[in-house]
């Protein structure tokens, strides 16, 4: 027997599947089939009962509303951002759309009908939705951003580089995540500007502090990528100094070494990272990361030594 | 059709809203009559809106942070004497939004403090209410209290009645009464879109005395996630909140405020953002969470998001796409490198895991045997309840590493039922409460971390205790290298001596630092180290017919 508020939950979670369904499907069920639908949706109630959490029955709830209230392009606009929340990215536009068509004419809604294009990788209608909000306020650092990764799907380098150099350069609160975006969309325009890819690594340190790490480990790639060899060992011994565990930064340091040839002094750091490893408390070095390490070390030793043969 | 289905929505609407707004108009009367308790208010052209608050605590700073009806100076008194805040830290910037930061503050000391502007005082307590412990150096081992709350913030009754259990907790527990080191919010801070006045509702009215004298830290939920843009780290939950972005606080600098790491005493925590931020592997705020967790050498390591990554309550870890991805991403690279705690919320309920390892699967991928045996818990205790007095508590030692337990506790304002029964949880609730962290010694040369769930009525409904061992079992000293066959260093007389093979015939050798340079070279099997500076070398020993690589630590 189910107690009392699980069989009203059931109820309550019913009730949204329901309404959704009625939604969708009202015009085109007679009752016979209406009540097929139901006794379906009964018997695999259990199956679907959780699987999207509160959103499905914040998307019924907003139904519900829009039932008492047809009219108001409000209620469609929230409705169309839980749509795209569940990634029902045809639902959310039919919605913003309806929104736009009751009288909607906040800029918010060009932004997402802008934003749920590019989420559909509809690029050509994303990028002629977000000129429209841009129109309306061409220094919306949020929408140049959508602007400049919408260009980039479009292959419009040049262009998604000016919008996405005006974001870091406007944008109050910029991320890391922003920084390394920038940095690709520069590669993507010219493959072998690693040099404007650095500097906007090097900006992006300016702003979020100079050890901020994802930056540090993308001038590394960059580093590298660049064959600026002993700028990239610099680097490595950034994070050898910075941090407290260094066997990682000596065995990766090593690695790279190896790669460019200069085995004796990949011996040396493979050495260090031996030392370490050492030094660490003895939680540290059962640990499976650290027994893969000293694995790896070892193999990169004899293959040092062979190759020395 | 359409009418049935009306009625049926409206039925839950009404239910829906049932458990907040009845209980709300009284508790809005009852949190007036009780705000200014202890409190003093100067009289003032200027009133304190909201707090003082404080965040991003360290052991030896602190960030005070409050809101002002009218844009005014910020002052902040303090000092370890409650009659003598001789101390002061200001900004003649007018604001609303004050924020200010006392540093140079001596670790684990209590200071008292008070707010206000150039004209006099704002705020203050006069027994004393108002104050900061900062926290202890990182790595001290002494008692820690975290109080944890998933998911508080309806601004109702049910909160209100959760956080009144956990004070009468902390006034009652016989050890360390009355401290709360820090209050830990797992997301969904201030429902329904964690707007700015949602957030003075259900945080600020509602925590007010226990945000002024311990540091909150917090992770993003969905529903905070509604008004904050993580893309612009913009909104009311990033203007609210303080956190460290370069690793003020110890941890790695992460360079924003949706996921960073502090230390407090032996523990390290880990916060991350389950919601906006991607969630791949390689990502950046994985990157991040590798290097940070394997920087760290706390004893214990805490993390906290807002998606549970095992829940059958009113979320489905089986079937929702951010709560896998956790899990399966972030969960391997995480268990590997010894986390002993994570906490979620979401669900509004809660579910305590066994002592887990290696599970990462669906709910009915469970196997309930011992990790040697194939299966997903670790020890002989694992798959007990984790009670020192019932099937004993979870164990972890320096050779056995794996081990962790799962919470997820989203009820500290409301539940939401569910099926409730994921097989890797030993118990699963639809209960209101909220969780306390209390890490200390087990009175054997180990540490107990013990997490307590406490109900809305006071009980305490669930608890475990994870005991580690052997947490001063180091290989040859931490700082000493290991002693070598060859080589012989006298620190005393700054002289390092070789001995070679008598087969042999030394040619060279030479001195590499911590980072691989070349820093000396001899052909002597005597060698003064005075001119290197201290830190350890690599020994490249050169004969005739072999080269050795040895080591020494310069002091």
């Amino acid at each position: 027997m189910l107690d009392s508020y699980t069989s009203l939950n059931i109820f309550v979670r019913m009730n949204c599947i329901i309404s959704m369904v009625t939604r969708l499907y009202s015009h085109k069920l007679d009752g016979y089939l209406t009540n097929r639908v139901l006794l379906i949706i009964t018997i695999f109630l259990p199956g679907v009962l959780f699987a999207h959490g509160d959103l499905d029955e914040r998307i019924a709830g907003k139904t519900s509303e829009i039932a008492e209230n047809p009219n108001d392009f409000n209620l469609y606009y929230e409705r169309g951002l839980l749509y795209q929340e569940h990634k029902e990215y045809t639902n959310a536009l039919e919605d913003y759309l309806k929104s736009r068509s009751l009288g909607n004419t906040d800029k918010a809604i060009n932004y997402s009908i802008a934003e749920v294009h590019y989420l559909s990788e509809d690029y050509n209608k994303a990028l002629k939705s977000i000129d429209s909000y841009l129109d309306m306020d061409s220094k919306d650092v949020k929408g140049k951003k959508l602007e400049a990764q919408i260009l980039f799907r479009l292959q419009l380098y040049k262009r998604s580089v000016e919008a996405y150099r005006y974001v870091i350069n406007n944008m109050i609160d910029i991320r890391p995540e922003d920084i390394l975006e920038y940095g690709d969309i520069i590669l993507a325009e010219n493959d072998e500007n690693y040099k404007g890819a650095i500097e906007a690594i090097e900006s992006g340190l300016a702003k979020l502090g100079p050890h901020t790490l994802s930056l540090q480990l993308k001038k590394l790639d960059y580093l590298k990528a660049s064959d600026q060899i002993e700028k990239a060992l610099e680097q490595y011994n950034y994070f050898i100094l910075q941090y407290d565990r260094k066997e990682f930064w000596y065995y990766k340091k090593a690695k790279y070494l190896s790669e460019v040839n200069r085995p004796d002094e990949a011996v040396v750091s493979l050495k260090l990272a031996t030392i370490a490893i050492e030094q660490l408390d003895t939680k540290f070095k059962n640990m499976t990361p650290v027994i893969e390490l000293k694995e790896q070390i070892k193999n990169l030793e004899n293959f040092i030594n062979n190759h020395k043969l | 059709m359409r009418k049935s289905a009306f009625l049926l929505a409206t039925l839950y609407s009404v239910y829906s809203f049932a458990q907040t707004t009845a209980i709300d108009i009284q508790n809005a009367v009852a949190f007036v009559a009780t705000n200014n308790v202890d409190l003093v208010k100067k009289p003032a052209s200027v009133e304190v809106e909201r707090g003082p608050y404080l965040q991003s605590g360290t052991p030896t700073s602190v960030v005070v942070k409050w809101r002002t009806d009218k844009a005014t100076e910020s002052v902040v008194n303090y000092g370890t004497s409650l009659n003598s805040l001789s101390k002061r830290a200001s900004s003649t910037t007018l604001t609303t939004e004050h924020e200010v930061t006392l540093s140079g503050l001596t670790p684990d000391t209590k200071y008292y403090y008070n707010i206000g502007n150039k004209a006099g005082i704002l705020s203050e307590s006069n027994a004393g209410e108002m104050y900061v412990i900062t926290a202890p150096p990182a790595g001290t081992r002494q008692f820690v209290r975290a109080w944890i709350l998933g998911d508080a913030g309806t601004a109702n009754n049910n909160q209100r009645a959760v956080r009144d259990a956990y004070y009468d907790y902390v006034a009652d527990v016989s050890t360390n009464t009355g401290k709360t080191d820090m209050m830990l919010f797992l997301g969904d801070n201030a429902y329904g879109e964690g707007t700015d006045e949602q957030y003075q509702n259900a945080l600020f009215d509602i925590y007010d005395e226990m945000l002024k004298k311990s540091v909150a830290w917090s992770c993003l939920g969905n529903h905070d996630g509604k008004s904050a843009d993580s893309k612009t780290q913009s909104g009311p939950y990033y203007d609210i909140f303080t956190f460290p972005t370069a690793a003020e606080a110890g941890g790695i600098a992460s360079g924003t405020e949706a996921y960073y790491s502090f230390d407090y005493g032996n523990v390290h925590f880990i916060i991350l953002d389950s919601h906006h931020t991607s969630r791949e592997v390689g990502g950046a705020m994985y990157n991040w969470t590798l290097t940070d967790i394997q920087n760290t050498k706390q004893d214990w390591i805490v993390t906290l998001f807002h998606h549970p990554v095992y829940t059958k309550g009113s979320h489905d870890s089986d079937t929702e796409g951010r709560l896998i991805e956790m899990r399966e991403n972030f969960m391997p690279m995480m268990e590997e490198n010894g986390v002993d705690l994570i906490l979620n919320g979401h669900s509004h309920s809660y579910e305590r895991s066994y002592f887990l390892n290696g599970h990462y699967g669906f709910a009915n991928t469970f196997n309930p045997d011992e990790i040697s045996k194939g299966g997903h818990t670790v020890g002989s205790t694992g798959y007990g309840d984790g009670r020192e007095d019932s099937d004993g508590a979870y164990q972890k030692n320096s050779l056995d590493t794996e081990g962790a337990v799962y919470i997820t506790t989203g009820s500290a304002g409301k539940i939401s039922g569910g099926d409730l029964n994921h097989q890797a949880m030993s118990v699963s609730l639809n209960q209101l409460g909220s969780c306390v962290m209390e890490v200390e010694d087990d009175g054997k040369g180990g540490q107990n971390l013990t997490v307590k769930f406490i109900r809305e009525t006071d009980e305490i409904e669930d608890y475990f205790t994870i005991n580690k061992t052997a947490l001063d079992l180091k290989a040859g000293g931490n700082e000493q290298a290991p002693k070598s066959a060859m080589l012989t260093y006298d620190a005393d007389k700054d002289v390092v001596d070789l001995k070679v093979n008598k087969a042999e015939r030394l040619i060279n050798v030479k001195f590499y630092n911590n980072i691989g340079e070349l820093v000396m070279e001899s052909k002597k099997k005597s060698i003064k180290t005075g001119k290197l500076s201290k830190g350890l070398y690599v020994v490249e020993i050169i004969t005739n017919k072999k080269t050795y690589s040895e080591s020494v630590t310069v002091e």
